[in-house]
């Protein structure tokens, strides 16, 4: 337990002590920001935790009558102007700091177009769909290149609900409201992150996690280039049925809802079809804005699973 | 002297009535202040039950102690019930149990209006947990139900039950702060001028014109929802040209006001205690006071920083992080005085005091923590995380709870004219203050490790595990030093020591009645001459030589 506790501590950077260890300018200031805070909450925590502690020894009853009284202090009105000045100027050095932290939070550095990448993050029940600038589409992971801007639209579709769009490591949250386009960013080194809704979105809200592949601009170029070729491609159908339908389904037992293996829907294009524009029931309408070359891509997966024979062996 | 002959008041037999009829008839302040805070008491348990049937859950990654619908309906029902069912409700118990007392009145200004403020929160109450028995269950959406998770997406009925459950609430918490504001406003006995009310008193009128500021803006937001789901408006649908967005604007502009409705009577419990158990005066009663209205001046002018990451524009995100930094001034101020008034006392740690003293202790972090989700960058980070959860629970929980179980134990041998049992008193305290601890500090790790709040499972492996695990346990911790409130209740009720009317030789107007007062309250009620009349009329016996 021990050993697991301070393996993870190496894992997790600071234990939980600061946020996640960023990996994006932002991030960076978004922790710099919060350890100045840190240091002054930190002073009048002992001060006021110390001056409590400090009375409550110093003058307990001990020996004294229980009614005997203290002075009869009323109050003192300079030392009510301190402690409200006081504070008031602390407030103010830790206003004026995020101030000065905040552009280059809250805006993406400048860049010339060469640089940077626009990919828009689409939050739906219960997964993110990653529009890139080519048409190119990716679901559960995104894609993404290397040391550079990569500017985020971040948005969720009008029959959807809200979600928020948070990579830990690569700075704050963003939400995505339906009807709204919001805009955050990051610029990352190679790695892997991953991504998780931190806005309460329904039944599968835990399950809503993506990954976040950063990695050579070359590679992030095939990467778009390939998906774009391939629109109706059995990968991206894979990765549709992994992240979207498995998000609530499973082949060979219930989960949130209904096995699918033996559901003739699975093998009916016009049932499939229709079910994931316009769901049914307690489902949601998961795909009401794909286009039909996403919509041609999950078929083609679908058509791969084998129609599973009398019964059905594992999950 | 003129002001001391006026005649008391022929009321109404009630024990003629029978016991039971008594209770359910009865316009008495006190019996409704009794009632309410046995009916929160319970629904306390409810809630309680809930936050336990959560931890379980979340005890280890991938449980399966809960499904996922019913999570997220217990820690729906789990944060309605605290705040509307408990806080905001037994605050108005105390309220009214005391508010005529500490004044010097004989009930309040509309007894018949008290008792249905009353039944209509029981009314909201039966509601909401009836819901549970509905078709698709109860509401799921969170507390803070947003649209259009809540009104285009939740088909069963839970939801709207929960809109018609704090509909009624609403109208018995507003029903109760106009009581509260006439009672307070009018009916003070002859002497006790503004600057000589009691500081509860200060914050129960000011907890009263917020709920009256702010209550309206709830119920036009419930309504528009209710229409949304059952009329066919789009108030919330984008997909109709409606805004999920102005159900946050509408929700927290009552909302975040709410907060401080729950902590500042908490914080007007403290400053009664306090000073009693430190044998000193409150120190800087005026800026004590003033720190409360300015609290609430400013509470309604913070609410979009619960919505720093729905993508305002830098300009608002600046403002409402300036005037939240702004009401940690007079909160800091309160602090302060608490401190000065323990500064060279004569303290005495009855369970009452070490509630209170607890409380500074806790509400000091969760205090200390909003500064953080105030900075808004950082918010970024922090918001919609468990960091928020254990935020919360360090003023809600650590703050309003601490202060309310202060005075129940400061006002129960007024309220039932039996002492509660110190050392099991004691035994409470100790158990909620380290399980308390234990359960919410290592949230505000998980938090800032990533965990997003209102999740039914998380990641497995590492540290996550470890500090939820630590989290489940405290929770338990707690859950049993409630209990041990419990074994105090039930063991007084018949043989605790009998208080007399002053057991604790306070300084308020209430402790100047007999411990239960009498249907009347008082025989005569005396001019009052200071903020502490007890103490004025106790020097008076002590100078003619009579005690």
């Amino acid at each position: 337990m021990v050993a697991l506790a301070l393996g993870s501590v190496a894992l997790a950077g600071s234990g939980g002590l600061l946020p996640p260890t960023p990996h994006s300018p932002n991030a960076h200031r978004i922790t710099d920001a919060y350890i100045f805070v840190a240091v002054f909450t930190g002073i009048i925590f002992v001060g006021v935790e110390g001056a409590l502690i400090a009375f409550v020894v110093r003058y307990r009853r001990g020996k004294r009558a229980r009614t005997a009284e203290g002075p009869q202090i009323h109050g003192a009105t300079r030392l009510e102007i301190l402690w409200t000045i006081l504070p008031a100027v602390v407030l103010a050095a830790i206003g004026t700091f995020v101030f000065y932290e905040l552009p280059g939070i809250a805006n993406a550095p400048k860049a010339s177009a060469a640089d940077s990448t626009s990919i828009t993050v689409e939050g739906r029940q219960f997964y993110w769909m990653f529009h890139y600038p080519n048409g190119a589409v990716s679901i559960g992971t995104m894609i993404a290149p290397a040391n550079e801007v990569v500017n985020e639209t971040v948005v969720s579709a009008d029959n959807d609900v809200n979600h928020s769009w948070w990579i830990p490591n690569l700075g704050g949250k963003m939400d995505a409201i339906p009807g709204r386009e919001n805009h955050t960013w990051f610029e990352a080194p190679v790695g892997t992150y991953i991504a998780r809704c931190s806005e309460l979105c329904g039944i599968q809200h835990a399950a809503m996690i993506a990954h976040v592949h950063v990695v050579p601009r070359a590679q992030y170029e095939a990467f778009i280039a390939n998906r774009k070729a391939n629109e109706t491609g059995i990968v991206l159908g894979k990765e549709e049925f992994d992240y979207v339908c498995s998000s609530c389904h499973r082949l060979n037992k219930t989960y949130v809802g209904p096995a699918l293996a033996a559901n003739p829907l699975l093998h009916d294009e016009k049932g499939i079809t229709s079910i994931l524009r316009n769901g049914v029931g307690a489902m949601p309408a998961v795909a009401s804005d794909w286009s039909d070359a996403q919509i041609q891509a999950l078929i083609a997966y679908t058509k791969t699973i084998p129609v599973p024979k009398q019964s059905a062996n594992g999950g | 002297m003129a002001a001391n002959t006026e005649v008391v008041q022929p009321f109404r037999a009630d024990w003629r009535l029978g016991r039971f009829t008594t209770w359910l008839t009865t316009t008495d302040h006190k019996r409704i202040g009794i009632l309410y805070i046995w009916t929160c008491l319970i629904f306390f348990a409810a809630g309680g039950t809930l936050a336990i049937l959560i931890r379980s859950q979340l005890m280890k990654p991938h449980e399966h102690f809960m499904t996922r619908g019913s999570y997220n309906e217990a820690v729906t029902i789990h944060g309605t019930t605290m705040i509307f069912l408990v806080i905001v409700p037994i605050l108005a118990g105390f309220g009214n149990f005391l508010v005529p007392l500490m004044i010097g009145a004989r009930d309040m200004a509309f007894p018949r209006l008290n008792a249905l403020s009353y039944w209509f929160f029981v009314l909201g109450g039966i509601v909401l947990y009836a819901s549970f028995f509905a078709k698709g269950g109860a509401a799921a959406a969170g507390w803070t139900s947003y649209a259009p998770l809540s009104t285009v997406h939740l088909a069963g009925r839970g939801e709207d039950l929960w809109i018609l459950s704090l509909h009624i609430l609403t109208l018995s918490s507003f029903a109760g702060a106009i009581n509260f504001i006439v009672t307070i406003h009018n009916m003070r006995a002859r002497g006790m001028t503004w600057t000589r009310m009691p500081l509860f008193i200060w914050a129960i009128v000011t907890y009263a014109w917020m709920l009256v500021a702010v209550l309206p803006t709830l119920s036009a937001g419930l309504t528009m929802m209710l229409l949304d789901r059952n009329a066919g408006t789009n108030f919330f649908n984008p997909a109709h040209g409606g805004a999920p967005l102005l159900y946050q604007h509408v929700f927290w502009f009552f909302g975040h006001p709410e907060v401080y409705i729950m902590i500042l009577p908490a914080m007007g419990i403290i400053s009664e205690v306090i000073p009693v158990f430190a044998r000193k005066p409150i120190f800087g009663y005026r800026a004590v006071a003033w720190s409360t209205v300015g609290i609430a001046f400013f509470s309604m002018l913070v609410w979009a920083h619960h919505m720093f990451a729905v993508g305002l524009p830098t300009g608002l995100d600046s403002f409402f992080m300036i005037t939240s930094m702004i009401i940690a001034i007079p909160t800091g101020v309160k602090i302060f005085n608490w401190l000065a008034t323990l500064w060279r006392g004569n303290i005495s740690f009855d369970t009452p005091m070490l509630w209170a003293i607890g409380f500074i202790a806790v509400f000091t972090v969760g205090g200390l923590s909003g500064i953080f989700l105030a900075a808004f960058p950082i918010d970024w980070q922090l918001t919609d995380t468990y960091y928020v959860v254990a935020h919360i629970h360090y003023v809600l929980f650590g703050g309003s709870i601490f202060a309310i179980f202060s005075g129940l134990y400061y006002w129960w041998p007024k309220i039932f004219g039996r002492m509660l049992d110190e050392r099991l008193g004691k035994a409470h305290f100790w158990l909620v203050f380290l399980g308390f601890n234990v359960t919410f500090f290592p949230q505000h790790l998980l938090g800032l490790l990533g965990m997003p709040r209102r999740v039914y499972t998380y990641d497995q492996g590492g540290l996550w595990e470890v500090y939820n695990m630590i989290s489940t346990i405290g929770s338990y911790v707690m859950a049993f030093g409630m209990l041990i409130f419990v074994v105090n209740v039930i063991k007084t009720s018949r043989s605790g020591r009998r208080a007399g009317n002053d057991p604790w030789s306070a300084d308020t107007l209430e402790w100047y009645a007999t411990s239960p007062p009498p249907a009347w309250n008082f025989e005569r009620i005396p001019y009052i001459t200071s903020a502490r009349p007890l103490r004025d009329w106790r020097r008076r016996l002590v100078e003619q030589g009579r005690l």
